[in-house]
This record gives C-alpha cells, sequence and structure tokens, in this order.
C-alpha cells in the first residue's frame, strides 16, 4: 500500500440487452418459494480503491462493452419502472472474488494499479414483502456464509450516496501478540476432549494423549530444549499433528485394527482393510495376471497406468462433500480444481486430459409440499445444491480447458443432509521427460528448495481436512468454505507443465488438504526432512499467525522440490508467465520438519512421530445380514409407493424418473471437446440426444498411438447396501466395466478406483450404530476384492470419505440425522480402440436385439420398486468368471464389427434400455412378450444389443457359451411393442426428455 | 519442389485453452505454427512481423470476467497495440475461434474496424449459460473471406461457448447487417438458431476478408476420430478451413514466384 491519499469509486454496469436470466429466477422464486416476483435486474457492481482513479473513459473502456451495457458511476434513476426492494450482495472480506482480480488486471493493462471489490446490485418487482425479500436474497441470490446482503427498501436505498461513501471489504486480524501459544496436555481426560474440540482439532481422546505421552518423554523434553523450543506443544506442532492425523489425510478407519463378526457369527481380526482387501486385491490381480501396466500405485497423488508406448495415463477420483453442502459452488468449483492439482502432483506432473464427475443429491423435488419442515437446518435446498454444484463443475471443468467426458447423477433422500460430489481427473504424461527422467517418478535431495506457487495465503479454508472429518452441524466454520480461482490455476498449470519440461525441479506435490502442513511434511519423507520459514510465504493479508499459515487450504497452491541450481531459472519463468512463486525453505535430512517464523522456531516434530507413531485405531464391526431400509426419518420407511400400474403406465413413469431422465439439459452445459480429443461423446444417435454409457478421449491428440483411446466409466449401487453391501461393491464395480466396455473398452486393459462415502463408522453415544456400519464398510470390502479378482482389474488409486452425515435440528426444530446410503462409486478406465464403439443407439430398422446376461432379475432396490408395490425379492448374487466370460467375447464382436449398437442394462431394467436405445436412433422395437419382472426388475451383468440380420449368426457364433438371447427386432415403426403394449416413440421421447 | 510451409503464430496463456488443438490443425494441413506465450510476444512484439498468419484460439481468456475476451483485448490493444495493428494492415491472415472471436470483436477489428464506436458484440447466449453442441454451418453466398473461400457444401462443427449471440447497436440491426451482407462479411450462418445470435450469425469477417472471427471450433474437427458418432469419412470438416488458408497463402507465393521470373 502506498502512503498516499487513497480515493475510491463505484460503478455500476446494467445490461441494455435482457439475458434469460432474470425470467429464470423470477421461475425459481415462484417453484421454490412460492414468491411471485414481476421482474429482477441484476446490476454488477465494482468498487475501485486506487491512489489516482482511472478516468471516465479509461472505466468505460475496461468495464462496459458499450453494445450489451451500460455504465453509471454517478447515481441517475436507473429502472425505468420502481422496484420494491434493492438488494446488494457483496463478498465478506477474505472471500476469493475472482471478478474483482480480473479487474485489477484489466486496470494493470490501461496503466492503474488499484484495488478492486465485486459485489451485485439486485432490483425486485412485484409485490412482496420484506421478509419475501430477505428469504430470497438469503437462499436464492446469495450464500450468507461467504456474502454479505443488504436489503433495503427502493426509496431508502436511493436516499443513500451510494457513489459517495464506498466501502470495500478488508481483512481486518488483530497480529498476534506472541508467534505461537503453548499448551498444556497434562490434563484430564475430559479437558483433552474439550480441547480437541474447542480447537477444531478433530483428535480423538487416544490421540490427545498419544502426543501427551510424546512429548512427556525425556528424549522429546532434551530435544526440544536443545532446539530451543519450549517443552510443551506449540500451538503450530498441534495443528501440524491435527492436519496430518485428521482421517481426511490419514485414512484411520481403512487402517484401523477392526474384530469383525460376520454374517456366520464369527468373530475374526481383519489388521487395515486398506491393506487386506484395497491394496491386496492389486498385488494377487497383478500376480495372477502377469500385469506389467502398473506404473505407479496408491503411492502417489494417482494412480499411473500404462496403456501406450509413449504416453502414461493417471487418474484420481476425489470426493468434496461437506464444502458442498455449505456452499455447493463454492465447494463443487474447489473439488475439481483439486483433484486436477493431484493430476498436476503425480509424477512429475500430468496434464489433466478428461473430468469426470459424479453426483448422489437428494431428488431435485425435494422436499414436497407440506414437508418443509422435515428437512435440515444448515445444508442448502436440494435444488440449491444440485445447481450449486453443477455450476462449480462446468466453471471449473470449462474455464480450465478439461473437457468433462463422464458422469452421472443419483437421487436419493438419503442425501438430504449431505450431497456426495465426486469429480475426478485423467491426465497424461510422457514415459520420459526431454532430459530422459522418468515422468512417473519424484526423487528430493537434501539442499533442494522448496519453492510454494500459486495463489498466496489466507484464512480461507483453515481446518477444512479436520472439518471434512467431523458430522455437518450448525456451527460448521465459514472458513473452511472456499471458492476456487480457475483462472490463478489454469495460468499456473501451463506454467508448471512448461517448467517439468524444462527440467526446473525434481519433484512436486499439490497444496491440498492440511495446507504446507501436508504437503511439505509429505515430500519432507523422500529426503528425511525440511525446514520453511512461514515468514516468506506470500499472504493474502496481514495478521495470519504462524499456525494459521501452516494449514490453511487457500486454494491454486502447488509445492515443488528445486535443485538449487535451478531456483533463478524457475523463479524467472515464474514471472514471466505471471505466476506466484517464493522459495520458503529446503529439504534436509534432519528427520525433523522444523518451521520457522523470521527465523524463530515455532514447531520441531520428528517424521517419524508425525507420520509412523500412531496406533491404529480399534474398532469394532458387525455385519448380521439384510436391514429393512430405513428412512432418515427413523424407524420404517412408510410404504406410500403405488399399486402395480400397467406396463406402459410403468415405463414411461421410469423413464422420467429423475434417475433415468435425460440429463442433457445440464451436460451440455459442460464441455466435453475441448483438447479437440474426444472420441466417444455423452450423446450419441441421429439426433445427438441418446445418452452413451461411458466417455472415451483419443490418445493420438496427447501423443499416443492412433488407435489407442482412454475410455472412462462409473457405477454404483447404493440402495442395495442396506442389503448387502458385498453385492452392492461388486454391482457398483460390474457396472463400471459393463459401461467402458461399451464405449470400447479393452477388459483386459482395464483398471478401476473406489470412492467410498460412507455414515459415520464408529460407535460412539452419538452414533450407537456405529459398528453396524462398519461391519457394512468390511463386506463391501470383501466384495470388492472379490470381484477385482473374478474380473482381474486392479485397483489403482480410491478415496475414503467417513462422516457423511447430518447430525443437528430438522426446520422444525427437532433433532435429526441423516446419514447418507454407504455408497461405493467405482470409475472404470481401460484402453479403448477407435472405430469399435457404436453407441447405445438402434441404427436400422430389421436389426435383432439380443439381451446379452442372464433373464433372472429381481426387483430388490430397483428403480422400479422405489415407485411401485413389488415383491420383496433378494438381490441376485454375481458370477465374476462367466461374466468375464461374456465380457471378453463381447469385445471380440465389437473389434469385429459385429454390433450396431450395445447400451448396458442399469437403472429401470430391460424394458428402460430398449426404449434408450429407441432414443437414440429414433426408431422403434418388437420386443417379445414379457412381464413386469422381466421387464422393469433388475440384475448385473447384462446389455442390450442390437445386430444386422447379415451378421447375427457370426454375432451369435462368437458369444457361444453365453446367456445372449435374441429378444426382438428393431423397426421402423416408431413405438416400442411388447405383449399388449403399443407406445409410440414420441411419447417414449417425451418422458424421457422431460428432465428436472 | 514443395512450397514453403506458411507460418502461423498461435497465442496462448492467461487462461487460453484450445492452442494446442489449434497448433496442430496448422500442421496437419500442411503448415507450421509456432505456440507462443502473449506475454512473449509482448516482450518482443517485433517478433510478430516474423509469421505468415496469427489465430486467437479458443478458451476462457481470463476466465471471461467482465465480458468473454476483453481483458485480453485490453492486453492486445494496450501492450500489443501497433505491432498488431501492421499485421492487420498488411492483410496477414487472422483467426479469432471462439474466445478468440470474442477478443477480436472486443478490439473493434472486427466487424467494422473503421467506426469510431463498436457496433456489434458477442452477447450471452438467449437461454443464459454455456452449450456445447454441434452444429451446421451453411456458408453464405457472396463472402470475401480468404478462410472459407470455395465452401459450397454446410460443415458439422462443435460450438461451445456461454457468449456467442450476434447483436448490433440499439436501433441499427437491419442496416448493419445488410452493410455486411453487402461487403460479404457473413462466411457462415448456423442452420438452426442455437444461441439466439441475430440472423443466425456464426461468423464474421473484415472488410478485406482476412480477419475471420467464428464462434464454432474447426480446430475440433480435423479427424473422424472426433465426430460425434465417431463413424464419418476422414478428414472432419475443419480441415477444409486451416486448407483452404495454407493454399491461399501458398498460391500468392506461387504469384509472386510467376511475377519474379
Amino acid at each position: 500500500m502506498g502512503t498516499g491519499m487513497t480515493k475510491t469509486q463505484r460503478i455500476e454496469i446494467s445490461e441494455r440487452i435482457t439475458g434469460a436470466t432474470p425470467a429464470a429466477r423470477c421461475r425459481q422464486a415462484q417453484e421454490f418459494f412460492g414468491i411471485r416476483l414481476s421482474g429482477i435486474d441484476e446490476i454488477k457492481v465494482y468498487k475501485i480503491a486506487a491512489e489516482t482513479l482511472p478516468p471516465a473513459p479509461v472505466l468505460h473502456e475496461v468495464f462496459a462493452d458499450p453494445v450489451l451495457q451500460k455504465l453509471h458511476i454517478a447515481a441517475t434513476a436507473m429502472p425505468a419502472k420502481t422496484p420494491a426492494y434493492a438488494i446488494e450482495i457483496s463478498f465478506r472480506p477474505g472471500v476469493t472474488d475472482n471478478a474483482a482480480r480480473a479487474a485489477e488486471m484489466a486496470l494493470k493493462q490501461t496503466g492503474y494499479d488499484a484495488r478492486v471489490a465485486s459485489s451485485s446490485l439486485y432490483f425486485l418487482y412485484g409485490d412482496i414483502s420484506a421478509a419475501d425479500a430477505e428469504k430470497l436474497s438469503a437462499e436464492m441470490l446469495a450464500n450468507p456464509l461467504i456474502q454479505k446482503i443488504d436489503v433495503m427498501p427502493y426509496d431508502d436505498f436511493m436516499r443513500q450516496n451510494r457513489f459517495d461513501s464506498v466501502q470495500l471489504p478488508t481483512v481486518q486480524l488483530a497480529p498476534a501478540e506472541k508467534l505461537f501459544e503453548t499448551i498444556n496436555l497434562a490434563i484430564g481426560d475430559a479437558a483433552l476432549e474439550t480441547l480437541s474440540t474447542a480447537r477444531c482439532l478433530a483428535l480423538s481422546l487416544a490421540e490427545m494423549k498419544h502426543i501427551r505421552d510424546f512429548y512427556a518423554q525425556n528424549d522429546t523434553a532434551t530435544a526440544r530444549a536443545a532446539a530451543g523450543l519450549p517443552a510443551l506443544p506449540t500451538d503450530v506442532e498441534l495443528e501440524i499433528l491435527a492436519q496430518s492425523w485428521s482421517e481426511h489425510c490419514k485414512h484411520k478407519i481403512f487402517a484401523a485394527d477392526i474384530d469383525y463378526t460376520g454374517p456366520d457369527g464369527q468373530t475374526r481380526n481383519i489388521s487395515s482393510l486398506y491393506k487386506t482387501f484395497i491394496k491386496r486385491a492389486t498385488q494377487d490381480v497383478r500376480h495372477a495376471r502377469g500385469i506389467d501396466w502398473l506404473v505407479s500405485v496408491f503411492s502417489d497423488n494417482a494412480g499411473i497406468v500404462r496403456f501406450d508406448d509413449n504416453i502414461d495415463l493417471c487418474i484420481k477420483v476425489e470426493t468434496h462433500n461437506s464444502p458442498s453442502a455449505l456452499d455447493p459452488y463454492g465447494g463443487a468449483l474447489t473439488g475439481i480444481l483439486g483433484v486436477n492439482r493431484d493430476i498436476l502432483g503425480a509424477g512429475m506432473g500430468a496434464k489433466p486430459i478428461a473430468n469426470t464427475d459424479v453426483f448422489c443429491f437428494a431428488p431435485p423435488h425435494m422436499p414436497k409440499k407440506g414437508r418443509e419442515n422435515e428437512m435440515p437446518q444448515g445444508p442448502k435446498s436440494p435444488r440449491q445444491i444440485l445447481e450449486g454444484v453443477h455450476k462449480g463443475v462446468e466453471d471449473g471443468g470449462n474455464k480450465s480447458g478439461i473437457p468433462t467426458i463422464n458422469g452421472a447423477f443419483f437421487f436419493d433422500e438419503d442425501y438430504a443432509g449431505k450431497p456426495l460430489v465426486f469429480v475426478g481427473t485423467v491426465g497424461v504424461m510422457p514415459h520420459k521427460l526431454p532430459d530422459g527422467r522418468s515422468a512417473a517418478e519424484k526423487h528430493i535431495h537434501s539442499g533442494d528448495v522448496i519453492v510454494m506457487t500459486g495463489g498466496a495465503i489466507g484464512a480461507d479454508g483453515i481446518h477444512g481436512a479436520t472439518f471434512s472429518s467431523l458430522a455437518l452441524d450448525e456451527n460448521a466454520p465459514a472458513t473452511a468454505v472456499q471458492i476456487g480461482d480457475p483462472l490463478t490455476q489454469k495460468i499456473m498449470t501451463d506454467f508448471l507443465l512448461e517448467a517439468r519440461d524444462s527440467g526446473l525441479y525434481r519433484a512436486i506435490t499439490d497444496n491440498g488438504a492440511g495446507g504446507l502442513s501436508s504437503s511439505v511434511g509429505e515430500m519432507a519423507q523422500m529426503s528425511g526432512g525440511a525446514t520453511l520459514d512461514l515468514a516468506r510465504c506470500p499472504v493474502k493479508y496481514p495478521g495470519l499467525a504462524p499456525w494459521e499459515l501452516m494449514v490453511s487450504e487457500s486454494q491454486e497452491r502447488m509445492t515443488l522440490a528445486v535443485p538449487p541450481e535451478s531456483l533463478d531459472a524457475l523463479l524467472a519463468l515464474a514471472a514471466r508467465r505471471g505466476v506466484l512463486a517464493t522459495a520458503i525453505g529446503h529439504f534436509t535430512d534432519s528427520g525433523d520438519l522444523h518451521v520457522t517464523y523470521d527465523g524463530k522456531t515455532v514447531a520441531c516434530l520428528p517424521l517419524a512421530f508425525i507420520h509412523d507413531s500412531l496406533p491404529p485405531l480399534r474398532l469394532d464391526a458387525v455385519w448380521e445380514g439384510a436391514r429393512p431400509r430405513s428412512a432418515w426419518r427413523g424407524g420404517a420407511r412408510a410404504d406410500n409407493r403405488s399399486a402395480a400400474p400397467d406396463m406402459a403406465t410403468a415405463l414411461l413413469h421410469l423413464l422420467q424418473s429423475p434417475n433415468i431422465t435425460s440429463k442433457e439439459k445440464w451436460v451440455r452445459d459442460y464441455d466435453h471437446e475441448v483438447q479437440a480429443a474426444t472420441h466417444i461423446k455423452p450423446f450419441a444417435g441421429t439426433q445427438e440426444d441418446g445418452a452413451n454409457d461411458a466417455g472415451a478421449i483419443w490418445l493420438y491428440p496427447h501423443g499416443g498411438a492412433r488407435e489407442h483411446t482412454a475410455v472412462v466409466g462409473c457405477g454404483m449401487a447404493p440402495r442395495l447396501s442396506p442389503y448387502d453391501p458385498y453385492l452392492m461393491a461388486q454391482y457398483a464395480v460390474d457396472e463400471a466395466v459393463r459401461n467402458v466396455l461399451c464405449a470400447g473398452g479393452d477388459p483386459d486393459m482395464l483398471c478401476l478406483l473406489d470412492n467410498f462415502c460412507w455414515p459415520d463408522p464408529v460407535k460412539s453415544a452419538k452414533n450407537p450404530d456405529g459398528n453396524y456400519k462398519m461391519g457394512q464398510l468390511v463386506r463391501s470390502c470383501e466384495g470388492l476384492y472379490d470381484i477385482c479378482l473374478a474380473y482381474g482389474a486392479p485397483l489403482v488409486s480410491g478415496k475414503d470419505s467417513m462422516k457423511n452425515d447430518f447430525r443437528g435440528l430438522d426446520k422444525s426444530g427437532q433433532n435429526i440425522t441423516i446419514s447418507v446410503l454407504p455408497t461405493l462409486m467405482v470409475t472404470a478406465m481401460a484402453r479403448g480402440r477407435t472405430g469399435i464403439a457404436r453407441g447405445a443407439d438402434f441404427k436400422s430398422a430389421g436389426d435383432a436385439i439380443y439381451l446379452l446376461g442372464s433373464p433372472d432379475v429381481s426387483f430388490c432396490a430397483s428403480e422400479y420398486a422405489h415407485y411401485f408395490k413389488a415383491p420383496d425379492d433378494a438381490p441376485l448374487p454375481l458370477d465374476g468368471s462367466k461374466n468375464m466370460d461374456m465380457y471378453h467375447r463381447l469385445h471380440g464382436a465389437l473389434k469385429s464389427g459385429l454390433l450396431q449398437s450395445l447400451h448396458d442394462v442399469s437403472d429401470g431394467g430391460l424394458l428402460c434400455a430398449v426404449a434408450e436405445s429407441m432414443i437414440g436412433g429414433r426408431l422403434g422395437a418388437h420386443i417379445d412378450a414379457m412381464d413386469a419382472r422381466a421387464g422393469f426388475g433388475e440384475a448385473p451383468a447384462r446389455f442390450i444389443a442390437s445386430v444386422a440380420q447379415k451378421d447375427a449368426p457370426a454375432f451369435e457364433a462368437a458369444m457361444t457359451g453365453t446367456d445372449c438371447r435374441r429378444i426382438g427386432q428393431v423397426s421402423e415403426t416408431p413405438a416400442l411393442v411388447c405383449s399388449d403394449m403399443n407406445i409410440p416413440l414420441g411419447d417414449i421421447i417425451a418422458a424421457w426428455k422431460k428432465g428436472f | 519442389m514443395g512450397l514453403r510451409k506458411p507460418l502461423f503464430l498461435v497465442l496462448c496463456g492467461d487462461g487460453i485453452n484450445c492452442e494446442r488443438e489449434t497448433a496442430s490443425a496448422f500442421v496437419h494441413a500442411g503448415g507450421d505454427a509456432h505456440i507462443m506465450h502473449i506475454n512473449d510476444i509482448l516482450a518482443a512484439p517485433e517478433k510478430l512481423a516474423a509469421y505468415d498468419g496469427l489465430a486467437v484460439p479458443g478458451g476462457f481468456s481470463f476466465g471471461d470476467e467482465l465480458g468473454s475476451g476483453q481483458i485480453m483485448a485490453l492486453k492486445i490493444r494496450h501492450k500489443l497495440g501497433e505491432a498488431f495493428s501492421r499485421f492487420v494492415e498488411k492483410q496477414k491472415p487472422v483467426i479469432g475461434i471462439c474466445n478468440g472471436f470474442q477478443v477480436l470483436v472486443k478490439l473493434g477489428l472486427l466487424p467494422f474496424p473503421d467506426a469510431r464506436e463498436r457496433l456489434c458484440a458477442l452477447a450471452p447466449n438467449a437461454h443464459g449459460g454455456f452449450i456445447d453442441r454441434w452444429v451446421t454451418l451453411a456458408p453464405q453466398a457472396g463472402s470475401r473471406c480468404i478462410w472459407t473461400a470455395g465452401i459450397e457444401n454446410a460443415l458439422r462443427l462443435p460450438a461451445r461457448h456461454g457468449e456467442g449471440r450476434i447483436v448490433f447497436a440499439d436501433g441499427q440491426a437491419d442496416a448493419l447487417h445488410k452493410k455486411l451482407q453487402d461487403s460479404g462479411q457473413i462466411p457462415f450462418c448456423y442452420e438452426t438458431d442455437i444461441n439466439g445470435s441475430y440472423a443466425r450469425i456464426a461468423a464474421l469477417c473484415d472488410p478485406t476478408g482476412h480477419v475471420l472471427g467464428l464462434m464454432p471450433h474447426p480446430e475440433a474437427f480435423m479427424h473422424a476420430e472426433c465426430a460425434p458418432n465417431a463413424r464419418e469419412e476422414q478428414p472432419g470438416d475443419g480441415f477444409i478451413i486451416f486448407d483452404n488458408i495454407i493454399r491461399h497463402l501458398q498460391g500468392q507465393e506461387k504469384s509472386l514466384e510467376k511475377r519474379i521470373a
């Protein structure tokens, strides 16, 4: 800041051309809040502070397009009609304001240095009350967690001199008096637990005692005295330990020592689910099949596989559930940018080439009228979560230039307390960098410089890792909410890939959960130590305490290990590219993580204590068999399903249900083909509106072989969890595998990722059911292991999120707990071949329609049984080796060009799958007579295929020994004819395209 | 004897994200291309003169804040001004695709470089959001655009944008549209409306025909592997635009050789 007088200027920009947004907002206000607006105007506001203010012509040039907008720099009576209310929504101090940052850059181009803040001014028209205006601002237009809302009657608004007294939000932190506090842990158990809660450490009593005991050791005391540190732990140290040991970072539940009692009543000990089932699945598959294409699994930020002679692929899927519940847009945006950084931090850094996004939400039209009070207080409404998360993922992918090629929406009421937001990214890297080093390996030498690059540090995102390890309640800290900045990250990504190819660094990792504490703490293990000075870190504003600098999760940051001789070149390149990069310390071989502030030690912890000392959790787990599904309101779910209707009604109902209906309206908001390499797109068919089963990226533009693709698909079956989590896991894998098969994936070159999102599986007074949920987790891991072996598919990466419960009040003030369905989302990535996948759409009248897979089906957990009364079936088991034989034959038939279409049969059963293939091809179908069970029952390992009559004999020969039945024929007549049904194609299209 | 390969400069940086496929498109069509960071060309504007053509690729320059292309246009106008103007004055071919088109319009280079004030803009899509959809482009008779000369059949290309609706200054739309038609500055219109663009305009060129801006992405459809149903013949419909400009530049060279001889 200069010393001269700072002047301020407010500018307002109104639109000359009305867009679609105002009308959409009026509709939303009516539909979701029952408030009738006659109109709404949005005016963008910028507040500028500078020693020299830009003159009016510059403001016009920078801020407004003369054809589209009007710029106001002084009060004018703006609207032609008189609004009822004016609402100004600005960011709270310290919240990322991307528009303002860009405006600062824009002013810089014209020679003005200024600080800018942005806000939005809304004028509401219509006969509405002050309470209506408050409600719409807090629930539709703004998020009070991150934004400040001023609602004023229009007359009052006009009476104030808003252009004269201009205030920019400014973070003002009282500077800490001391660099650190020491914390006495020699206190009672209850006091230790209180301390953990009060400081948001999320450490258990056992962990608190473990820390206390460490500091009580004579060796520790001696070492600390030598380092000039107090005997008691500093707050910096305690925070480092809390972040490093958070469930989010350490995966304590997957590493726990478990006594598991299964359905046979026998109890056995399982030492680490991760080692026993996940890691071992990969080892055993690798060994059994002699796989040589696993380059790096479970050891880096992402799994790395070799499907090509020139390039490697890496893939990672993350979840971002808690932040997305509080701020859907910011949470999802931060999530997708975060997983992009995992790819950028894999090996020596990979380039993101595709995104995949899976959302589990409460149904978009929940709550039903009259049941609003049943919704939880705190999380946003299902519709706001849907729209906010969607927009966050759209901006995160599109603005980063990464195509979104695959995804899914899954709706169930049990996600009303916490949405699940799975965000994944595929990256590409060469086998070898230009200087000959392997791109998949990183090394750090003692003496290498620690460089932090990307954004600066703020208070945003303090305690993100520990926060996500707690159940949501009304007091969730607002600092845990962040807004990503795709522009900063894109510029940083371009810079880092350039620096990688110029050989300017030796190792890279992202600053995600836990901030510098995690990134430097983990990298330090490679050299044996690290020392860094927090005073050298660039900050967004002054006043942050050392512990805050150490654990802040401010976004868009990566940490590098840079050989001293390359430092100048790296920093110079960063400067040329407009990227912040700062040397903050160096790696050592001291065995310690040593942290200073301006040269004064504020923390020193042995790496061995941070990373390897914590004894595993001890947990009990029980799974005695299926339990009836109970609703989140507690007790058994009231059965208010309709009686089974006729089949035509049932089909049209299912086709428009949220889980089956077309998502085209949403998916077209995502750029799915930037980078010009998307081979299988989300849509297929004559009108390009039929859904495909998976996405595929052509590898040639990324340096791969001309015929290679990377096929990405996903699968899950959470509604099976109450019946049998073992099968739930297997169905999820099977669906993911079938989806990639449809898009041309080779079942022999296929890897899997596991993302577990579970309700809290640790028993406590608050969570009496913990052992059962842990039992479900064990059982699902068993299912996952067995299917990986049966399918010969290795797991290459995974993540778990273990506290997906809402505990708090509903809108009527009653206590409620809403736990998510135990959910395993499986992502499959396979090597595919160009040109062999034909899409899900029927191609020509006369083609034979086949059902591949067993005709046996079950209503258990089916979409049909969700809406209509149906027999209580048991779920069907799955025959892994039989399925795999079919998948190999099917892949062979695809390669031989014997198929015209291939579509997996999933939600809604066989007839829904046939209807979808008809929609894609705009053709009819004659299907052999069947009952509702055969038509809508569900089972794994099934497909609908169409085959030209001339190829039918060869196809049937190719499928010898598999369940392969001809069930009908594609017809020119635009209708689905089956039993006594004759549904016009137009009705089927209308139902399916209804959307939400 | 092979002709010299025309050399194109493809800008990158600040959120541009289609530089790689745009450069590959020129190379695939028989040219050469250098991808250069905008800051590097600002540091040495004289380098621009060495190129035969310039591409401003698609993407989200500066995150589309303050309007798509707005800040990149400010940067080019204020930091590269003269070198850029000289390049255009020499009638070297310039293409702006998607975000690049928005940059050229915000610069005032398209479609009326001589107008005192801006008369045309790319507004947010009529439906209010981003859209990724394949579109059919109908070539317009009488176009003077050198990039699209001789294209007679409709092209299929992907459109991927949030702000692609051509609008004109208040009250002047009909007259300005007629002026553009009369001067052959509308190379393509959408066959069916996708974003509310005036008269379904999808592309504009400057009065000389050397500067082209278009919303759909020709660089994204150079190969059959990228076709919507992934089963069309090589090459993709975008190829013809890059092939055209390279032939055009080589043709100039050929005629120059003839004259010298």
